[in-house]
């Protein structure tokens, strides 16, 4: 669809002071100046968009289902039209070896300029003979793709960390996107699936500006992610003045207080949801009553038991290795599998070093 | 199933308690200086209100301060967006809502006119197009 973004929104029934609206909202939520959502409105509304390459490597396809589905039809969908999207397994028309010409033809075409966008953890086990993709080996795709990038995109935890495959014991030897690609910047846009508005609002950063956002030290763009879910959650009152959930079904879970105690890794967790929400700003995890499960962070899958309590929660969540769930969380009525596997399961993993976080 | 059959309910703080952080003064001074600037150079300006820590009580606070004015508009984009001049004309108390009526941003705009309300030439000239069609055919 060739011309401006303005005109193909308009076909579709978005108004242009519906598109303003978007704009400001998506500068207020980036922390922009703003003036910025109007400069957003008028570079994004003349862009000329973009290659995209999208590559799905070890991943569920959930954080396609995220962008897609988040509430449709939405802008953050429809925004979609200002990227020229030439490879996404899931959404393209073209499959087998058409599928493979056009990604190869974009690549060729906007040498140097396409932004390639990666889901999906890269397993280089047994030379990455766990996921091909027309019989090339996700690790050899990516090689390719990324020496023609203009930037890299590493969409969802998988990419940005390795994710749940990653998860010990690690069978594939799943690495992320930036432990193979070095000499391209790399924006990682982690969530298991990422919030959409942040997808969006990196690509409209990148049209816009014609850079990527200023990152933080794990190369998530600080406009979302420079804040916990702590620092921004509607119960950090309660968290303030000591009332605390102690069980899913008691008194406090019942009145909405803080569910620190019950596991929530909200303190250490960087991302969005607090103030973006999900399912077009109805609702999210704390807010329906579940604590975070840190899904932003890496390694959050080993961070030792979604329902053990941290102990320090100011302190990054700085994981190296993987903590064993050595015991039930605080006066959580939860069944955990039997001592004998829990054993054995404990001998498997690797040194505990989130354990000075965390409650005994 | 009514939703009250859902034994969980949030409880928020009593009034007394969320009080004021005193960051909401500040604010108005800022707003006189961006109006200063308005009336010397027409440059518009504005403050993003869910960038700033402030509690519903600072809000509140605000809002009384600035007091109501004559014009209020309504803008159905994608949900409802009310643009309201305040008491202080040129200040403007701007909140987007998204379609299901909950809050997604929030400004005090400092403008003649906020830019939202102002119809763009592009728009102008497709309306021009459509009023001479409908001429063409009487």
């Amino acid at each position: 669809m060739p011309g401006p973004l303005i005109e193909s929104l308009a076909r579709q029934g978005i108004t242009r002071r519906t598109f303003l609206k978007y704009c400001a909202t998506l500068a207020s939520m980036m922390a922009l100046p703003p003036s910025a959502g109007r400069a957003m409105a008028e570079a994004m509304a003349a862009a000329r968009r973009p290659s995209v390459i999208w590559l799905p490597f070890q991943e569920c396809t959930g954080c396609t289902e995220s962008i897609t589905r988040s509430h449709s039809p939405t802008i953050e969908g429809m925004i979609f039209d200002m990227i020229s999207l030439d490879y996404q397994e899931t959404l393209m028309a073209a499959a087998g070896h058409q599928a493979e010409a056009a990604r190869l033809d974009a690549m060729q075409d906007n040498a140097g300029k396409y932004l390639l966008i990666v889901d999906g953890s890269v397993p280089l086990g047994l030379d990455g003979a766990y996921s091909c993709i027309g019989g090339r080996s996700n690790v050899e795709m990516l090689k390719e793709a990324a020496q023609g990038a203009a930037a890299i995109v590493a969409v969802g935890t998988c990419a940005a960390f390795g994710g749940i495959p990653k998860a010990n014991p690690n069978p594939t030897g799943a690495v992320p996107v930036s432990d193979i690609v070095k000499d391209r910047p790399i924006v990682n846009i982690p969530g298991c699936p990422p919030i959409p508005v942040v997808m969006t609002g990196v690509l409209a950063h990148y049209l816009t500006f014609g850079s990527l956002p200023e990152l933080d030290d794990k190369g998530r763009p600080k406009a979302f992610f420079g804040e916990t879910i702590h620092d921004r959650c509607y119960r950090r009152p309660f968290y303030d003045r000591g009332k605390f959930a102690k069980t899913f079904d008691d008194e406090g879970a019942r009145n909405g207080w803080c569910l620190f105690e019950l596991g929530c890794k909200g303190p250490v967790t960087h991302n969005a949801c607090a103030t973006a929400k999900w399912n077009g700003g109805t609702s999210w995890p704390v807010e329906s009553g579940h604590g975070c499960l840190g899904c932003s962070e890496p390694d959050f899958w080993d961070a030792g038991g979604f329902y053990k309590a941290l102990s320090v929660p100011a302190d990054p969540l700085r994981i190296a290795g993987v903590a064993a769930a050595a015991g039930a969380a605080v006066g959580v009525g939860l069944s955990f599998a039997n001592r004998a596997k829990k054993g054995a399961a404990k001998k498997a993993h690797q040194p505990v070093t989130l354990a000075d976080l965390e409650k005994s | 199933m009514s939703l009250d059959a859902i034994p969980i309910h949030v409880v928020n703080p009593t009034p007394g308690e969320s009080a004021l952080t005193g960051n909401a003064p500040p604010l108005l001074r800022e707003l006189a200086e961006q109006v200063r600037r308005l009336l010397e150079t027409g440059e518009p300006s504005a403050i993003d209100l869910s960038a700033l820590p402030l509690t519903p009580a600072d809000l509140d606070w605000l809002r009384d301060r600035l007091g109501s004015g004559e014009i209020a508009v309504t803008l159905q984009a994608n949900g409802e967006s009310t643009l309201n001049e305040t008491a202080c004309p040129g200040v403007w108390w701007v909140t987007h809502h998204n379609e299901q009526g909950a809050v997604t941003s929030q400004f005090i705009e400092v403008a003649f006119v906020p830019e939202l309300v102002k119809a763009h030439p592009q728009d102008v000239a497709i309306g021009l197009e459509q009023l001479e069609l409908s001429l063409s055919g009487l």
